[in-house]
């Protein structure tokens, strides 16, 4: 009998009188798997529960076949993006990479090959030897996608890995997320926007409240999701050549400026056919940041729950 | 990234986390390179290097202007016991110790360690390894010049025979970071703000050390003390009751109290979790 990879069996985790799981049993399968809920819904706990990170206060999690929580060597097979800003500020991209490469057990020449080949995959090679205090929010994101993919993993936990990443990356991580799900691997990547999850799986586990309200193909939640407007906010270095393009695509319901001038916020009806046609002007307008605040998704679940 | 799900274990044993002293290595490495370029270090390097300037401040300021009760050999023993052992390297300490896990849990780095395959024990010793580095480091040699400058003030006439004094009070000076260090580790691993208790067991709990029977025996200091060699003139308390125990017995207790100390704090840091905010 084959093992899951990741598996929660009646698994539930509360912080004090809080419960941000509740008692959730699900094996999730090789391939990509999405995991998506709100801000608050418990996708960062369910991720730190799968990699060992916290402990289950109920229940059990496993991962290959052994307890996540206290299995250090099952660590060699697994790599893990959290969703945190945070960082050894005065390390270069290259050091970061090669001391936690060092920790899963390299030697110094496959340390550099490997952080490298991760930078590579992540477009930051140029900048390896810059410290990462200097790096700007979406390269930080990226050498941190950098040293969970470094080590090769079987099973990888990427906590919202796109977040706050410009058009042009965000697609590069999009597709070495697939193309890792393709390769065998399993990953679980967690975010509160539709779109970027189903630009890299169907399969999806809906969390809300602490609870999977449901597990399947992402092309059901789309159908809710079309029926509510969808917000777009893109930080741009021309905001006004920018909002000249956006508002010629069709779809779009309104557009306004942020306080600061920099900030666009787009309202669209169709997301899907938005992305895909934003990205030329996005570029050309020097578009750095792009986010999808998640009152929309808020209301997808609202619904759900109330039927 | 192309070669599947097998090449993670290629050339390694993956069903076994990392020895603990590779492990324990690469973690040194990494958070001796923190310690080094930190301000705490910068702070601590001219706390610790004072006495190096005043004794070169002692050599150059002439003879008249120095109260002639205060030898060379009488500074240096006030420095040596008050100055570094009594003070500056328990606050040393305090300040290195307590935070060797509390900076990677204020940081939020620590999930990057904790998803590696390394026993959890070897993050702690190779942290308290590093702190032991960087303090021994910014102690000894400024202990070197120290002496060196204050027992030639008045000539090389005797400076053979206190150098085994010398080597004496650095020994000390190591069992002080090691215990003190022990401790605050462990108070570090144990509560969120350790260094309050931290500085009331230094500044008034072993202050009991001056106290007559068996009472300072509970302190730290008392047998550290009793392993220096100078014996500065003190008043008050301390002067009354000053303790001097035997050497064996305090190696004796200063090897348990480090061992247990360190082993509660590595059992402590191995099973806790660490819930960081986002």
């Amino acid at each position: 009998m084959s093992v899951a990879p990741l598996e929660f069996v009646r698994a539930s985790r509360w912080y004090g009188p809080v419960i941000a799981l509740n008692d959730v049993t699900v094996e999730i399968p090789p391939g990509v798997t999405g995991l998506l809920g709100p801000n608050g819904a418990g996708k960062s706990t369910f991720l730190k529960l799968a990699a060992g990170q916290l402990s289950p206060s109920q229940g059990e999690v496993r991962l290959l076949g052994v307890p996540a929580w206290g299995s250090p060597a099952v660590f060699h097979r697994v790599g893990f993006c959290p969703e945190v800003d945070a960082f050894w500020e005065g390390l270069t991209g290259l050091e970061f990479l090669m001391i936690l490469l060092r920790l899963t057990g390299f030697d110094e020449r496959e340390c550099r090959e490997r952080a490298e080949k991760a930078l590579q995959e992540v477009a930051l090679l140029d900048a390896k030897d810059r410290k990462i205090g200097g790096y700007s929010k979406g390269m930080r994101q990226r050498v941190k996608l950098a040293q969970s993919i470094a080590h090769e993993p079987e099973l990888l936990f990427l906590d919202e890995p796109v977040s706050g990443m410009d058009p042009v990356n965000r697609r590069r991580v999009i597709d070495l997320v697939k193309r890792m799900g393709r390769e065998g691997r399993t990953v679980v990547v967690s975010s509160h926007i539709l779109h970027e999850v189903e630009a890299m799986t169907r399969r999806v586990l809906l969390i809300h409240n602490g609870r999977i309200l449901a597990e399947g193909d992402v092309r059901e939640i789309r159908d809710l999701m079309d029926e509510h407007p969808h917000t777009v906010a893109l930080r741009a270095r021309d905001p006004r050549s920018l909002a000249e393009a956006v508002v010629r695509l069709p779809h779009v319901l309104s557009l306004s400026f942020g306080p600061e001038g920099e900030w666009v916020t787009v309202q669209t009806a169709k997301p899907d056919e938005f992305y895909g046609a934003v990205s030329g002007a996005a570029i050309e307008a020097g578009v750095s940041e792009m986010y999808s605040p998640d009152e929309d998704l808020e209301s997808v679940f609202k619904y759900l729950v109330a039927r | 990234m192309t070669d599947g799900t097998g090449s993670a274990a290629r050339g390694r044993d993956t069903a076994r986390p990392l020895s603990l002293a590779v492990a324990a290595r690469g973690v040194f490495d990494l958070a001796l390179q923190g310690m080094v370029w930190s301000r705490r270090s910068l702070l601590m390097a001219i706390l610790l290097g004072l006495p190096a300037a005043v004794s070169i401040l002692y050599r150059v300021v002439p003879k008249a202007w120095v109260p002639s009760r205060l030898g060379g050999p009488d500074l240096y023993a006030l420095i040596a016991v008050f100055y570094y052992v009594r003070n500056f390297l328990p606050l040393a300490a305090l300040f290195y110790a307590t935070a060797l896990i509390a900076d990677e849990v204020e940081g939020r780095t620590l999930p990057y360690l904790l998803t590696r395959p390394i026993p959890r024990s070897a993050i702690l010793l190779g942290k308290f390894a590093a702190y032991l580095t960087t303090t021994l480091t910014l102690t000894l040699p400024a202990t070197v010049v120290t002496f060196f400058l204050l027992l030639t003030a008045r000539g090389f006439a005797g400076l053979g025979a206190s150098v085994p004094d010398l080597f004496r009070d650095m020994g000390v000076m190591v069992l002080a970071l090691l215990a003190y260090g022990a401790l605050f580790t462990l108070l570090g691993v144990l509560l969120r703000r350790p260094v309050i208790p931290g500085l009331l067991f230094l500044f008034a709990w072993e202050l009991i050390a001056n106290l007559p029977g068996y009472l300072p025996r509970f302190t730290i200091t008392v047998w550290l003390r009793s392993l220096m060699t100078h014996h500065p003139a003190e008043e008050g308390l301390a002067g009354l009751f000053a303790q001097t125990l035997p050497a064996g017995m305090c190696l004796g207790v200063l090897a348990a109290l480090i061992a247990g100390f360190l082993g509660l704090s590595l059992w402590i840091f191995s099973t806790r979790e660490y819930v960081l905010e986002q």
